[in-house]
């Protein structure tokens, strides 16, 4: 009886740790299918405007059930990479431009050429929508959703403070206005600095749109195949950031983030920012709409600016046992009605040439600015990061550090291209 | 006679001033949580909300879900921290009493060892073991790995309090007629209930605040805990501070209320596993 | 017979260490011997020492500076928790009007997630619009803001700070326990002999709470170097990689560059400096070690 007790206890135990398996749900073998979709570029906003949208494809399509998984965005892409390799059943997933690489390698997706060939609004999409999509060995394996691409966002109201009312259309207009604003003493700064957090993707443009060759392929790649950073222009180009960082910029910069620096600009402290078209909400809510404006980015010596053109879209795991349904909710997702809808609440730019033309949305206000830089290859040349390279994924830290360093007046310009070249050789 | 000691004033000066440091960053917080969007972050900083409104938490629980996200992390760290508790008078019951010298200090290594542990390495081998087992986004799974994330912190206190328990107090119960379970039960946990109460705490508040296992370990929306729900406050466009200083208000308050009621215990039950007698 | 049950009653506990965290870190460390990047599968192997070498060798983010970076952030933030924590333990031994008011509200720092100290403590210290710098200018302390987080010089310093606002009440709620756990006819009987009050808190007070403190710091040294939660939001590991600490190098390896071999190996690094540690640790304080084992 006494020495019962113990092996009862255990067995309690034993039973505890069983306990997920008792708690499965019974699976339906009739009714809807159930697909499973996994957003990464998260935010509650856009994950309630996905939920009306499945809502609405879920009316239409009574015997599909879309289950919506929207892990936080700092942990989405890891959380989507670590389902895809344990082979989770997944029938949706959202692929950013930097993760569709790897996916891509380890066979994680479906090849959409033959879905995209019979869709009715292939044929609508952007040059660049099917450049992207095409982004791995060629071959369509998401179907893009919306882009990035940086704009200025300008205080109109502070500028002319300081008595200019003309907008700066060079990067060298650019600075010098940056540098005639501020006043440390008065706490006015000019621009809206990125010192972490990706900072390339900003000084990037700022510092190569000065090269006149730089290769559409690989930004960091000459189109006679020199290192970008290397190129004479560019030695100087960084030499005039890391001065407009001494003088139109907090010393805090070398640490700003997304929020520092949309912080910095909402307060008036800097009124320049380099941001994409996301950011438009949030600015929209915080100030007056007669105090900014936004314009297309100033142009660099080589009279063209190189942009990145980041992008999300939709993808078909090799593991979905649904791959039609999977791409039928896709195409609905992604069709020129909704994708205008959606990137309007959102804010990034649509995938559609018929958007642009039909709709005013994106061709007015703040989004003419992107328009321009849509429709002005000549000046506006989209460029791709070497996403296809190992490489890549560790750059972020290299460059923010020996970017960090070069900006605190640690090493030279010439020791930091120098580090920049050994990485990426 | 004595002058009159100047401790007590130095005593209150210091504890105000301690005070003040400990504060400040919940009242900056509480402050954000009270103004508009538009408040939030002009210049010259505001310390006093112009017009105090309860907008972000309007906003945080209706359009957050953030009652569903706040019940499902009140079950997950109440259950977990419940069971842990109960595991670990056991274990440090059986670690007190032990009677071989070398596997209770060889034990004793194997609790240690795990606080050295950084979750990261454990979370892609959990991930993938739950994946085959068709553990993921199971709350009953995510509360058996908080279990076990905490028990063996919970296991090296409770052996502290058991320690304190004289053997002559469960002798004389055997002799009584008792067994061993009887009385652990009966005469030596009504003693150590505070010491209990302080492991609760302990592993509540941990839990409680765990973020990158539930993110990995859950998927449905509905079953998602308080800490992945403030995290999600954080997008590519940034901080939203309005719901987000408004969700670590809020999600303060149950490790406070646990706090709050339960510190005399804490500070009584940590007395007793302080030292050995 | 004894014996059998003293066995049984440890079985749940060990159950749920050995399949949940065990088990899963010896999965984890064999990670640390393969070359395991996911960014292409195809190319998974065993590499021997290869991660680590890699990792001690890195031309750009050097190792050297991590591991001072750890040392210094795990020194000055113990050291400080410990001897406020000490301070704040004593200052409310006695009661007082108010003292479970007063502690509930002084100790909550310790009951918020690490990342949201991180995030709010990051804006606090911003070097443009952070309170610090306001409440400083104000005071007249300063005439211009201060880059709390952007100069190399001071971005230690200020992620430490919030990590002692974060760790004092730990030390504060065990001491105190430990501390009213005196007995007073100690304190009587000191009194008696005439001790002055610094003599009487060495030779009565210290040796009789230094079992809570030996075990105290061992465990919050752990928990220290393995906290990365408030230096990723808040610095990221900068300005020029002066507040990069192992624990959030493993995180870049992992998060962002999705090599799980290399960070598997940071962390082997982390367990077994730790081990080291505290072998050690327990070795200098040799007397107190009955207490501990």
């Amino acid at each position: 009886m006494k020495n019962r007790t113990p092996v009862l206890f255990t067995l309690v135990v034993v039973l505890l740790l069983l306990a997920p398996v008792f708690a499965a749900g019974t699976k339906e073998a009739a009714g809807p299918v159930t697909l499973t979709f996994v957003e990464t570029m998260t935010s509650p906003s856009r994950t309630a405007q996905i939920e009306d949208l499945i809502a609405k494809y879920e009316a239409l399509n009574p015997m599909v059930k879309i289950n919506l998984v929207s892990p936080p965005y700092e942990q989405a892409d890891n959380k989507l990479t670590l389902m895809l390799n344990s082979n989770q059943e997944l029938d949706i997933v959202e692929v950013r431009d930097h993760t569709v690489k790897q996916f891509v390698n380890n066979k994680k997706l479906v090849d959409l050429t033959t879905y995209l060939a019979a869709w009715d609004e292939g044929d609508d999409l952007l040059p660049l929508t099917v450049t992207a999509a095409n982004t791995v060995d060629n071959t369509p394996y998401l179907l893009p959703q919306f882009f990035f691409v940086k704009g200025l966002f300008v205080r109109t109201d502070v500028l002319a403070k300081y008595g200019f009312t003309t907008l700066p259309k060079t990067i060298d207009e650019l600075y010098s206005m940056s540098k005639a604003i501020t006043g440390k003493d008065r706490n006015q700064y000019g621009f809206g600095f990125r010192g972490k957090g990706s900072s390339f993707k900003i000084s990037d443009i700022l510092i190569l749109s000065d090269v006149d060759n730089i290769s559409v392929d690989n930004i960091y790649k000459t189109d006679d195949g020199r290192f970008a950073f290397s190129t004479p222009e560019a030695r100087r180009a960084v030499a005039a950031y890391v001065d407009l960082y001494k003088h139109a910029v907090p010393a805090d910069g070398v640490n700003w983030g997304f929020n520092e620096q949309v912080n910095a600009f909402i307060s008036g402290s800097t009124p320049f920012l380099v941001q994409d078209p996301d950011t438009v909400g949030m600015v929209a809510d915080a100030l007056d709409p007669a105090l900014y404006t936004v314009i297309p980015m100033p142009v660099g010596a080589s009279g063209k600016t190189y942009l990145d053109y980041g992008f999300a879209g939709l993808g078909i795991p090799t593991t979905s046992k649904h791959p039609d349904l999977a791409w039928d909710f896709i195409s609905f997702m992604v069709n020129a009605e909704n994708n205008a809808d959606f990137c309007k609440v959102y804010g990034p730019l649509p995938v559609h040439t018929s958007t642009y033309a039909n709709d005013p949305y994106f061709s007015s206000g703040v989004y003419k600015s992107w328009e321009t830089e849509m429709s002005d290859p000549d000046t506006y040349v989209f460029v791709k990061y070497p996403l296809d390279s190992p490489k890549y994924p560790g750059w972020a830290q290299v460059q923010e550090q020996t970017m960090q360093s070069l900006l605190l007046g640690n090493t030279t310009v010439d020791q930091a291209i120098k580090s920049w070249e050994d990485y990426w050789k | 006679m004595k002058r009159r000691s100047p401790y007590p004033v130095i005593r209150f000066l210091l504890l105000a001033l301690y005070l003040i440091a400990a504060i400040f960053p919940l009242y900056w917080i509480f402050i954000t949580s009270l103004k508009g969007p538009k408040e939030i972050y002009t210049m010259p900083l505001q310390y006093l909300p112009n017009n105090p409104s309860l907008a972000s938490y309007r906003k945080l629980f209706s359009f957050s879900n953030f009652s569903t996200y706040f019940r499902n992390s009140l079950v997950i760290a109440l259950i977990s921290s419940l069971l842990a508790m109960a595991v670990s008078i056991f274990s440090g019951f059986s670690l007190s009493r032990y009677p071989t010298k070398r596997t209770k200090g060889a034990l004793q290594l194997v609790l240690y060892f795990t606080q050295t542990i950084p979750t990261f390495i454990i979370m892609v081998p959990i991930f993938t073991m739950f994946s085959r087992l068709g553990w993921v986004d199971r709350t009953a799974a995510l509360m058996l790995v908080y279990v076990a994330t905490v028990v063996a912190f919970s296991t090296i206190m409770s052996k502290g309090f058991f320690d304190r328990i004289p053997t002559s107090l469960e002798e004389a119960a055997r002799i009584d007629g008792c067994s061993m379970f009887q009385s652990l039960w009966r005469v030596i946990l009504p003693i150590t209930r505070p010491g209990m109460a302080a492991i609760f705490c302990f592993a509540f508040i941990n839990i409680w605040n765990e973020l990158f296992l539930a993110v990995m370990l859950l998927m449905s929306n509905d079953k998602m805990t308080v800490p992945v729900a403030l995290n999600s406050f954080i997008s590519k466009a940034g901080i939203s501070w309005d719901v987000m200083s408004a969700g670590i208000v809020i999600a303060l308050l149950p490790t406070m209320i646990v706090f709050g009621f339960g510190q005399r215990y804490i500070v009584a039950g940590l007395t007793e596993g302080s030292v050995k007698g | 017979m004894e014996k059998t049950h003293y066995r049984w009653m440890l079985v749940p506990t060990l159950l749920f260490l050995v399949l949940f965290i065990y088990v899963p870190v010896v999965r984890g460390g064999v990670m640390a011997f393969q070359h395991y990047n996911l960014f292409d599968l195809s190319t998974l192997r065993f590499n021997g020492v290869g991660n680590f070498i890699s990792v001690i060798t890195d031309k750009h983010i050097s190792f050297a500076q991590i591991l001072l970076n750890t040392a210094v952030w795990l020194i000055g933030s113990l050291t400080f928790q410990f001897i406020l924590g000490f301070a704040l333990a004593l200052l409310l031994r006695k009661p007082f009007a108010g003292r479970g008011l007063y502690t509930a509200f002084v100790f909550y720092g310790w009951a918020l997630s690490g990342f949201a100290i991180g995030l709010t403590w990051a804006w606090l210290f911003n070097g443009q619009a952070g309170l610090v710098n306001d409440l400083l200018i104000r005071l007249g302390v300063l005439d211009q803001p201060i880059g709390f987080l952007s100069n190399p010089r001071l971005a230690m310093m200020s992620v430490i700070i919030p990590n002692i606002w974060y760790g004092v009440p730990f030390f504060g709620i065990m001491l105190l326990a430990a501390l009213q756990s005196v007995p007073n006819e100690l304190y009587e009987a000191a009194t008696l002999d005439g001790a002055a009050t610094v003599r009487k808190f060495i030779s009565v007070t210290v040796p009789y709470v230094k079992p809570t403190i030996v075990s105290t710091i061992l465990l919050r040294t752990m928990w220290i170097v393995n906290f990365p939660d408030l230096i990723y939001a808040m610095t990221n590991g900068g300005p020029v990689n002066r507040t990069n600490i192992l624990a959030t190098q493993m995180i870049n390896k992992v998060f962002k560059e999705y090599d799980y071999g290399q960070g598997s190996a940071i962390a082997v690094i982390i367990m077994l400096l730790l081990f080291v540690y505290a072998v050690l640790y327990l070795r200098i304080v040799e007397d107190s070690k009955e207490e501990l084992l």
